[in-house]
């Protein structure tokens, strides 16, 4: 079969099982067509528990990393996007893994990417790149955000006296026109709505961070 | 011919050498690889938004040992050639918003939706297959019909209507042109491939092309 239609019929998540449905052959061919595959640069294997799942897309033939990529290593909330950003030759770091995560505006990359902050430790580097992307109050208000259900290292004094805000700054959104019931005293602090409430953040409670 | 793993080598390399950020469009085949539409390419078609960027980009491919050639060797007398710089059979074909007749316009920066960042410096942006086929309808070399029946026969959902919308915006930007390059390419590639294109389309353009007929005569 052709690598292209081969590629087009399996686009997606697989395991043996569904790839034998698919292309309805037997569990030799279907092992036979995800090697021809990852060969070409096609798949990614994940395991779980017992079993072998590929991810099966022309994008891993690209290879490079995105963010989302940065946010999953991360994160227990997984997110999956039909958006393509690749980077290639760096891997960003976690502060700019979570100024990104800010600047998309959107609710469950926003609240994925409060893991990061379990690791994040250069504040320097988290301040001047909020800076230049004037979120520096966003990126503060979700530290504290995030100290409410993870352990994070300590912000410095030095990120908290340049952000946060004097008494002339206006309240800012993260996510236009969405606020917190639950976290007044953090954005008040900061003078930024958070678009979360604690049940929002349940997830974190119930799932476990990847090592 | 440059493949997509020498292609992203090489994209890496010019970032490198790049002494400020950019943003640069990929229209040509180059998209189309980041499309997964393509293998290889000979050209590297890339759009700026501005000279200075321009300039940027070919001193540090001029860098990298590539040497500027003379566009008209492949692109004729016509408006607004890219400059063109090449070593050994790869080619950079380097325009500035205008792709000969056609304005790569807002519109299509904003659909260019697929970013790939090289390094630091370099952010090429993929313009959208619908407007592959116009920018492919512009350069209009040896391959380019090839080149937009391999998009449309890879994209059963390809949006005519879109075409022609974005052919409108080309006459409101003042590309009244770019309706009978588009008119002429599509008969072309009929000619050569059979019915592609739908009746109402070309009957739009046909609509399209007699007020633009009018608009000149005045």
């Amino acid at each position: 079969m052709e690598t292209k239609k081969l590629l087009r019929k399996l686009q997606g998540t697989q395991t043996i099982e569904s790839v034998k449905l698919i292309l309805a052959v037997s569990r030799e061919k279907a092992i036979y067509y995800i090697y021809r595959l990852r060969k070409q640069g096609y798949v990614r294997t994940k395991r779980q528990g017992n079993k072998r799942i590929y991810n099966i897309s022309f994008e891993n033939k690209l290879g490079g990393i995105s963010y989302y990529d940065i946010i999953n290593e991360n994160s227990p909330i997984k997110i999956s996007t039909s958006e393509l950003y690749k980077i290639y030759g760096k891997k960003p770091s976690l502060e700019e893994t979570l100024v990104y995560a800010i600047k998309t505006k959107s609710l469950r990359v926003i609240l994925a990417s409060l893991a990061l902050f379990k690791k994040i430790h250069d504040w320097n580097e988290l301040y001047s790149l909020s800076k230049r992307n004037h979120v520096e109050r966003q990126a503060g208000a979700l530290y504290d955000l995030a100290r409410t259900i993870i352990r994070t290292r300590k912000i410095t004094k030095r990120f908290l006296n340049k952000s946060i805000p004097r008494k002339q700054d206006k309240y800012i959104y993260i996510i236009e026109n969405l606020s917190s019931k639950d976290f007044k005293e953090i954005e008040n602090k900061w003078k930024v709505y958070l678009p979360f409430n604690k049940a929002d953040l349940e997830d974190y409670k119930s799932k476990k961070f990847p090592n | 011919m440059i493949n997509i793993e020498r292609q992203q080598g090489l994209l890496l390399a010019v970032s490198k050498k790049l002494k400020e950020k950019i943003t640069v469009y990929a229209v040509g085949g180059t998209a189309m690889m980041f499309l997964g539409l393509k293998d290889s390419t000979v050209d590297i078609d890339i759009v700026f938004e501005s000279r200075k960027d321009r300039e940027l980009f070919k001193d540090a491919i001029k860098s990298l040992d590539y040497k500027e050639m003379d566009s008209v060797i492949v692109y004729g007398g016509r408006a607004n050639r890219p400059e063109m710089l090449t070593l050994g059979d790869e080619r950079f074909d380097l325009f500035v918003k205008e792709v000969i007749d056609f304005m790569f316009s807002n519109e299509m920066q904003k659909r260019a939706k697929q970013l790939h960042q090289f390094g630091d410096n370099l952010l090429l942006k993929i313009a959208d297959p619908h407007d592959i086929i116009l920018m492919k309808c512009a350069t209009d070399r040896v391959k380019d019909m090839d080149d937009a029946m391999s998009i449309i026969k890879n994209n059963p959902n390809i949006n005519w209507e879109l075409i022609v919308e974005e052919a409108k915006n080309q006459v409101k930007l003042g590309k009244g042109k770019a309706i009978f390059e588009l008119g002429y390419f599509f008969e072309r590639l009929e000619e050569k491939f059979g019915k592609i294109v739908p009746k109402k389309i070309t009957d739009e353009l046909w609509d399209l092309l007699g007020e633009e007929v009018k608009e000149r005569k005045k």
